[in-house]
């Protein structure tokens, strides 16, 4: 043996050394070997600092569940992994791993003191200290305990990676390709069931990776299995939570293994829905609990021969072995056979079979039955243990360098639980093992506890001579939780494991407890001289492993994080300089600026240019809604609070939509095509909403009405064209319409083609001026918007953005409802009593109009505000108070809606919501602003041409 | 001014093509939302068959809903209003586009974000689902081959989410 | 994510198709102006919130498009059924 690698053995290949990197320091281990395997073999005992005392840590298990050995990955800018064991990261050319936790270094490690002053943390040490004073958490505390604390470092680079992700459909999903998972798989190949076979390593094989006897069978299955057509094999893929009628997470690693970053994804979702699942998620070796298990060399006797068998490498040159069941004797004796110098076999049982003492003797190892170890020494590596007799307390000194645990087996139920199946005690193996399953599922091999490990007895702590108050035996290697904690826990009066759980934080680290959980009930158990199904179990719950943000956002980021909707006429508003906004998922040109202009300048100029000239808009975003049928008028008249049946074909009007709560949720002008046929207009961010509520009052409530609504948002780009010089602008473009005033009033639609191409040519305006909306087949909205583009030159036709038409509206004094209005508010309070159906005997929300609260006085009114220096725009969202004198806190009577600077009028205008505000016209308002209160007088919301004489022309 | 210089689409023409699959925009349709209680009452105004059954599609009309279908056809033929009868025909040919997936991966494509189990989905079947958060309406045209109906607006993010997963 | 049988479609689709609509059964009053202002209140704003056995809407909306009536078994989030709306209670 050279170093800790074994002459023979293991599934490594030793014709391919593999150079990497760890803590800065080059190492050299083989292809198939892990970060874990390959450090051990180079005699790397020292792997990291603990989380809360920083204590110095090895490896403990060979596989997920190790809670010790977390480590970062660096592959370069953005590509920085924290936490992953180094038990399951593959070695490859060029990895650059690092331990973490600890500063300067690993083995001088400034936090090293915590341990130092560990009688100092005891369980909720940080909820009980540092409660006062108060103002001391946020400056002083919180700062320097996060400096201290969590595991690895966040990366802080945007990740360059690709992740990819996938549904997937199977009629039968096994997870975990151990012998068992294997044997179902086999099982049901020669079915024509749809079949996949999940594994969290590399190969499959699970534990018979680490029994060299099993390999020629494991061969000729994975043969067998990858050469049918219906088996889908997928490694290094962990199933990482079970949710609802068999859905199951998975993430596959497919590049982390690999030398070099490649363009292809790093790492793959699959979303499974499967028929039914096999788990054969095996079972987790237990520690055992006594004074000093965590140090550098004490680790789990199974993980050892997992070293030896599968990675030749050996975990020590002279091991001892603690244990309380027959597996770590079984363990032992492979190791010894692999060559691995055995010491001593201390079993805390009295009496074992005499194959296991036979064995032992034939091997020419120690034993010492009925023996516990009480003390290990070594800092970074064990150099000797103390045992003790359980009887008389006798010691004895044995010097190693390696301790291995055998404490018996966890089946692992995590899957199982996710999955809300039920668990049942078993005492003999002293574990939960699943019992009735809530889904189509069922546990094969370790993980529903059929093995044959052998047997063993369950011990929550070993014998100790010892103060216990003094030692440190940990149960969750992870979060540093001992054996004392979880008593002292107890001793405070916790009495559910799930209060136990959360004051101790055992079993809460991201490791999940696979190590920790039933030690830790048993020392509950035994603490409040209770059984353990007395104290119950806490729930596991996803990810079974820790997996990457970058995996389960999958394609969804930067671009494709979520749908931005562009209109139409969109490219040409890019290409145009337009600045964009977003309402709702929709990117919209919020100004057109030019060379030099900032937004206010723009702004300005696009007002101006619609009031003088003519303004062209993308109103494409507006929802619309096709309502079709014999009861049409009948449907919208039950709907909107407004009458519907006597509006005329080719007519428009305004309709308010309201909730059935009498408040505002919608409002648009909607034209009649035919007495059967109505075109509908939303808001942008409410087309959606409305559609549904109009469908769920047909489907459900007025079923005999026929009528239907088919959304035509997208069916039609929308341009709005407006201004004085609108009319002069469409006349040469438009053919089948007469645009004369007489002929086509304002608010009327009509038919015909533009530029040739079929339109609905709608005359409103939302702006005050002259009027046009244009409807046409949305392929053609660009084309339509250049020819006007061109075409408009002469009146040097203006592209306005959402800005110019939020200013133009709020001079006449229409509303946006969402941002006038917030849900509580009625047509009544908008202002709008104009535009409900005072005779109409019924519609959604007239009978709330008579609320109590609704009628009740003091209500929040909207209205206009005209600050006394006209040259102060208010902030949107300023609070409103009618008396700047009270004292604070002062009693905030409303707040502005909309505020904004109208260079058509020479002065700032704003709407505010105002409790009573109807009844202040020409009163005198205070708004509160950053540096000075601000005087306004309530005012009408029709700050321009309010006769309405620029519309009908 | 020809029709292809005066529409706009919103994706490229130009076919992406991946190991496996091709991702392409049809070539403009006219569409058509069929309403009424019955297939009957649409077959009485159209004078085709209308399929029964939801999911089905028959001479280029699909069954989406109880009382919902989806007429796509290339022809400009003259569409009948129904004015006055209780039927709705409203024309929705520009709300969408199609985008074709043909190859051996195409339902492979297509299941990166869709839920559905499209090998238990049949040729000549159609439905209305969802990719990712994109409303979608599927229609299998054969083994290899699907069309994706989505709203135009969502379009320029399907074809960027369906690219970006044939290159994988 | 949950598999919910659609009455409509007659088949188990993804959650991800549908939309909760709330309690079912609550009818709107065909003469909303004569009902009383407690009347009124318990239609527009009292709702059971059951452990166990509840009645719920949801609707098809990825779909066929449809609302229709389930029993969802709030504890367990298990469907016990669904039906078409307008049929009676289950």
């Amino acid at each position: 043996m050279s170093g800790y690698r074994l002459e023979n053995g293991g599934r490594i290949d030793r014709n391919r050394p593999v150079e990497f990197r760890f803590d800065g320091h080059s190492y050299q281990g083989f292809a198939g070997d892990t970060l874990a395997s390959a450090l051990l073999a180079n005699g790397v005992s020292l792997f990291g600092r603990s989380f809360k005392y920083h204590r110095p840590r090895g490896i403990m298990a060979a596989g997920s569940e190790e809670p010790n050995a977390l480590i970062s990955v660096d592959r370069g800018a953005g590509r920085f992994t924290p936490n992953l064991r180094a038990t399951s990261v593959e070695i490859h050319a060029g990895l650059n791993a690092f331990s973490q936790n600890r500063w300067p270094s690993l083995k001088r490690d400034f936090g090293a003191i915590n341990d130092r002053l560990g009688m100092f943390f005891p369980a909720g040490f940080y909820n009980k200290t540092f409660m006062w004073p108060r103002s001391f958490w946020e400056k002083l505390y919180e700062p320097a305990i996060r400096k201290m604390a969590g595991l690895g470092d966040a990366p802080t680079q945007e990740d360059p990676d690709i992740y990819a992700s996938t549904y997937a459909h199977c009629d039968l999903l096994i997870v975990g390709a151990g012998p068992a998972g294997i044997d179902a798989a086999l099982e049901a190949m020669g079915s024509n069931k749809r079949i996949i076979l999940i594994d969290e390593q590399d190969e499959l094989g699970g534990g018979a990776l680490a029994d060299p006897a099993l390999w020629p069978w494991l061969e000729r299955s994975r043969k067998a299995l990858t050469d049918a057509s219906n088996v889908t094999i997928l490694t290094r893929t962990t199933a990482f939570g079970y949710y609802h009628d068999n859905f199951i997470g998975a993430v596959q690693r497919l590049t982390d293994h690999m030398p070099d970053n490649s363009d292809s994804p790093r790492e793959k979702l699959w979303r499974v829905r499967a028929g039914e699942v096999v788990l054969a998620q095996g079972a987790i070796e237990r520690p055992l609990v006594f004074d000093g298990n965590d140090t550098p060399g004490v680790m789990l006797s199974s993980a050892a021969k997992v070293f030896a068998n599968r990675y030749g490498a050996a975990v020590g040159k002279s091991v001892a072995l603690m244990t309380a069941h027959d597996s770590g004797w079984h363990d032992v004796f492979a190791l010894a056979k692999a060559g691995v110098g055995i010491k001593a076999i201390i079993d805390v049982r009295t009496e074992v079979s005499s194959a296991l003492l036979d064995e032992a003797n034939r091997l020419g190892i120690n034993v010492h039955l009925n023996h516990s170890v009480t003390g290990v020494n070594g800092r970074h590596r064990v150099t000797s243990i103390q045992i003790c007799n359980n009887d008389d307390y006798l010691g004895a000194r044995i010097d190693c360098d390696t301790l291995l645990m055998a404490g018996g087996w966890t089946p692992s139920v995590h899957l199982w639980s996710h999955s809300k199946g039920s668990l049942a005690w078993r005492d003999e193996i002293g574990a939960y093992v699943p019992d009735q399953p809530n889904e189509n599922v069922r546990c094969v091999g370790a993980c529903s506890g059929g093995w044959d490990f052998g047997s063993g007895v369950i011990v929550d702590m070993l014998p100790t001579p010892k103060d216990q108050s003094r030692i440190k035996a940990f149960v969750d290697f992870q979060n540093d939780v001992t054996a004392k904690d979880i008593k002292l826990a107890v001793r405070e009066g916790f009495r559910s494991i799930e209060h136990i759980k959360r004051y101790t934080t055992n079993g809460m680290a991201t490791d999940q407890g696979k190590t920790s959980n039933l030690n830790g009930l048993q020392i509950a158990s035994t603490a409040l001289a209770k059984p353990v199904t007395d104290i119950g179990l806490t729930s596991f719950r996803p990810p079974y492993t820790p997996q990457t943000f970058g995996a389960l956002a999958g394609h969804a980021k930067g671009a494709l994080f979520q749908p931005t909707r562009t209109t139409n006429i969109d490219g040409w508003a890019a290409e145009n300089g337009a600045v964009f906004e977003l309402v709702a998922q929709w990117r919209r040109a919020r100004y057109f600026p030019k060379m030099g202009e900032d937004m206010h300048a723009a702004v300005n100029r696009e007002c101006v240019a619609v009031r003088s000239s003519v303004g062209i808009f993308d109103a494409s975003t507006l929802g619309k809604i096709e309502v079709v049928g014999p009861d049409a008028a009948e449907f919208l008249n039950r709907m909107y609070t407004n009458p519907w049946k006597a509006l005329e074909p080719g007519r428009c009007r305004y309709g308010l939509l309201l909730k059935e709560d009498g408040f505002i949720t919608d409002d648009g002008v909607s034209a009649r095509l035919a007495p059967d046929r109505f075109h509908l207009t939303t808001t942008t961010g409410g087309a959606a909403r409305v559609l549904n509520m109009m469908e769920d009052y047909l489907q459900t409530e007025w079923p005999d009405l026929d009528v239907w609504l088919t959304s035509t948002t997208e069916q039609y780009a929308v341009i709005a064209l407006q201004g004085p010089n609108a009319r002069k602008l469409l006349e040469p473009l438009v053919e089948g319409i007469d645009l004369s005033a007489d002929a086509f009033p304002h608010m009327a639609i009509r038919e015909g083609t533009i530029c040739g191409i079929p339109t609905r040519l709608f005359r409103v305006s939302f702006t005050g001026e002259l009027g046009f909306e244009i409807n046409v087949p949305t392929a053609y909205g660009r084309a339509v918007w250049e020819q006007l583009m061109a075409e408009g030159a002469k009146f040097d036709i203006t592209p306005y953005g959402t800005e110019a038409m939020h200013v133009l509206r709020a001079e006449k004094g229409f509303i946006i409802v969402g941002q006038d209005t917030d849900g509580t508010i009625t047509p009544f309070d908008a202002g709008l009593d104009w535009a409900v159906g005072k005779k109409k005997p019924d519609f959604v929300g007239k009978r709330s109009m008579a609320r109590p609260d609704i009628v009740a006085p003091g209500r929040k009114q909207l209205v206009g505000l005209l600050t006394d220096d006209p040259n102060v725009v208010l902030e949107e969202g300023a609070q409103i108070v009618a008396d700047p004198r009270q004292p604070i806190p002062m009693t905030m009577i409303g707040h502005v809606t909309s505020s904004y600077w109208s260079e058509t009028l020479g002065r700032s205008i704003a709407f505010a919501l105002v409790a009573g505000g109807h009844e202040m016209m020409g009163g005198t308002l205070h708004i509160p602003m950053p540096g000075k209160t601000h005087e306004a007088k309530v005012s009408g919301m029709v700050f321009y041409d309010a006769e309405g004489a620029r519309l009908h022309v | 001014m020809s029709d292809a210089l005066f529409r706009n689409e919103p994706v490229s023409s130009t076919p992406y093509v991946a190991d496996g699959v091709s991702i392409s925009l049809a070539a403009p349709l006219k569409r058509y939302s069929l309403r009424a209680r019955t297939a009957e009452a649409l077959e009485t105004v159209l004078n085709v068959k209308v399929p029964q059954k939801i999911g089905a599609t028959e001479g280029g009309i699909a069954c989406l809903g109880p009382d919902e279908w989806l007429l796509r056809t290339p022809a400009e033929a003259a569409m009948p209003t129904g004015a006055g009868l209780p039927v709705a025909i409203t024309d929705i040919s520009e709300r969408s586009i199609c985008l074709v997936l043909e190859g051996p991966r195409a339902a492979e494509l297509l299941m990166t974000g869709c839920p559905l189990d499209l090998d238990n989905f049949a040729v000549g079947r159609a439905t209305r689902t969802i990719y990712e958060t994109v409303e979608i309406i599927i229609i299998r045209e054969g083994a290899d081959r699907f069309h994706v109906e989505v709203w135009r607006s969502f379009a320029a993010w399907l074809w960027t989410a369906f690219t970006a997963a044939a290159s994988h | 994510m949950i598999l919910i049988h659609c009455p409509y479609c007659d088949e188990k689709r993804p959650e991800i198709e549908f939309a909760n609509a709330g309690q079912a059964h609550v009818a709107r009053p065909l003469d909303p102006s004569s009902q009383s202002d407690e009347e009124w209140e318990a239609y527009l704003f009292i709702r059971a919130n059951p452990r166990g056995r509840h009645h719920e809407r949801w609707r098809h909306v990825h779909g066929c498009g449809r609302f229709f009536n389930a029993v969802r078994d709030t504890v367990t989030d298990k469907f016990e059924t669904t039906y078409k709306a307008g049929e009676p209670r289950r």
